[in-house]
């Protein structure tokens, strides 16, 4: 029994093999673009950051819960600075924000400037 | 040479050394996946039964390699990449089934995977007599149509088992569960196709 499934497995092996070395070049050529992109893929930076987003979106959900249950009656008023912030940070934009940290400083120094002339 | 430059210098070095590693590894990479990849699209093609699909499902896992193990050991590639293949195809058959209900929920019929022939177009480049090439076309059609339809599990295992060429421990670790089930999986998936298949099997290996 045990030969006769080494026989068997032998066969499909060489059939499988057959198909593997008749894939056309149109495929091959797929293949290769498919390889050179992983490639691409190790140069590129970490995104490790990308992994605590859905975490910071928890947190930021539970804040909210326990600013809610403390001060119910108030919860139709405006939010809080503090939620606000938070809000726009969890923001798709907030991280080319952030990266434009330098530029929003120097925009309001521009601005105070404008109002005190 | 000042202390400035000292530092320089041994930053320097260190930086080549770092890059030097960094292009080892692509260049190992490379190679592991011009090795690996043709064998896991026809793995892919004959679990999906449609090329192009199969052909995304191979960049996926290519892609999840680099960026996620890249860094691991050469040995642990093989089955990592297979795992992340399998996830993907398992992944592609859930939302099969939730098109398919989709689709006979609008009155449309699903195609028939059956009439796929993933060889056919395919040109004989070892010269053989049509007869021949027709024959051996067939047995492959008949086995792939057999190994499709073999439960999941069993599917995966003979695939990495005789088609990849992993040992044991490699397949469980691709397939996220024990040598045990692995061997069990392997052991009737082999039991059902040889069943299955029984009609085109040479006189040689019938008792």
């Amino acid at each position: 029994m045990k030969n006769t499934n080494e026989a068997f497995n032998k066969r499909a092996k060489a059939s499988f093999d057959e198909t593997v070395e008749k894939l056309d070049a149109a495929t091959l050529s797929r293949l290769n673009r498919a390889r050179h992109a992983a490639l691409a893929e190790m140069q590129q930076p970490s995104r490790q950051w990308s992994r605590w987003l859905p975490a910071t979106g928890v947190a930021a959900a539970a804040l909210v819960a326990v600013m809610v249950m403390q001060n119910p009656a108030g919860f139709d008023e405006p939010l809080p600075a503090a939620v606000a912030d938070l809000e726009i940070l969890l923001g798709e934009d907030s991280l080319e924000m952030l990266e434009d940290l330098e530029f929003y400083s120097w925009l309001d120094v521009v601005e105070q400037e404008n109002d005190v002339g | 040479m000042d202390v400035g430059s000292a530092v320089f210098a041994v930053s320097c070095n260190g930086t080549a050394a770092t890059g030097t590693r960094e292009l080892q590894k692509e260049q190992q990479l490379n190679r592991f996946l011009a090795d690996v990849e043709r064998r896991a699209l026809r793995i892919a093609e004959i679990g999906v039964r449609d090329r192009d699909e199969a052909l995304d499902l191979v960049q996926d896992a290519m892609i999840k390699l680099a960026r996620h193990y890249s860094a691991r050991s050469e040995e642990e590639w093989t089955p990592l990449f297979y795992r992340i293949l399998q996830n993907g195809v398992r992944d592609w058959h859930r939302k099969q089934v939730v098109r398919n209900r989709v689709m006979s929920f609008f009155g449309r019929r699903a195609s028939d995977d059956n009439d796929y022939d993933a060889v056919a177009a395919a040109p004989d480049l070892a010269g053989r007599a049509p007869d021949e090439e027709l024959q051996n076309r067939e047995a492959m059609q008949v086995l792939e149509i057999a190994v499709h339809n073999l439960p999941a599990r069993q599917r995966e295992a003979f695939m990495l088992r005789t088609f990849e060429g992993l040992d044991v421990k490699g397949t469980a670790t691709a397939m996220g569960c024990s040598q045990g089930s692995v061997k069990t999986h392997y052991s009737r998936a082999v039991h059902a196709l040889r069943e299955q298949l029984e009609e085109h099997r040479p006189d040689d290996e019938k008792h």
